[in-house]
């Protein structure tokens, strides 16, 4: 019938190259944000590329599998497309662990960016 | 030094007021949310997407469990570039008439899923 709404392909292409780049290279991840963008990780926030990049380049392990359960994306009026992630990862030889990440991505002349950006463990107290 | 921005107040405002308030709603009487939402809202919800509020209140109303308690692990809150706030809220929750209980789940401002994790 229809086709799937233009918003899913591209949050899902945003979304398999951003965690591409981010078990490969997480230096290259400075094409995804841009100066005006926020990350808000694990409760800590950076603002602007530069930090951000950092940040995200400083984490303490060297290897890291991601494993996407779920996406979801929405659009937003004015040109914004909001992503969500479900996902696992294993840092190094660390436990699985649960994550949940959001990406909200706005198209800039033909690219689309990550403007905000916000990263949570799923680290519950069960009880 | 200086003020804190203001989209932390705001922030902080949703942290200790909006966001408990919207699950107090949620866990007492669904049909009352109808005043979060408004007519360009959208919600996906464990993948199926509703638009606008009307559809929005009944698909939350119509939900197949008596009772629920929401249980907040961390929200977070930061500035959008056009003049918005985005929160997201980790949480758990407990939906008594059904048999997964101590599920973890997820929820942003319109987007529900439910993280079941199969670890091993």
């Amino acid at each position: 019938m229809g086709d799937k709404p233009v918003w899913e392909p591209i949050g899902s292409s945003f979304i398999q190259h951003y965690y591409q780049l981010f078990g490969n290279d997480r230096t290259q991840l400075s094409a995804v944000y841009i100066d005006a963008s926020c990350l808000t990780w694990e409760g800590q926030q950076f603002q602007g590329k530069a930090a951000i990049v950092k940040k995200l380049s400083s984490l303490p392990f060297q290897k890291i599998q991601d494993s996407l359960m779920a996406q979801d994306h929405q659009p937003i009026p004015d040109t914004f497309i909001i992503s969500m992630v479900v996902g696992q990862l294993k840092a190094d030889e660390d436990p699985i662990m649960g994550f949940h990440q959001m990406f909200l991505l706005k198209n800039i002349q033909v690219a689309w960016v990550c403007t905000d950006d916000m990263f949570r463990l799923a680290l519950h107290n069960f009880g | 030094m200086g003020d804190k921005p203001i989209w932390k107040q705001i922030g902080s405002n949703l942290m200790w007021n909006k966001i408990p308030h919207y699950y107090q709603l949620f866990d007492n009487d669904r049909t009352q949310l109808g005043t979060t939402y408004i007519d360009i809202s959208c919600l996906k919800w464990a993948g199926q997407q509703f638009q606008g509020k009307a559809p929005i209140v009944e698909k939350l109303s119509s939900l197949p469990f008596q009772k629920i308690q929401h249980s907040m692990t961390a929200q977070d809150h930061q500035p959008t570039p056009h003049s918005c706030i985005i929160s997201t809220v980790v949480g758990q929750l407990k939906m008594f008439l059904l048999k997964n209980i101590n599920n973890a789940w997820v929820c942003t401002n319109d987007v529900f899923r439910l993280a079941l994790h199969n670890f091993g």
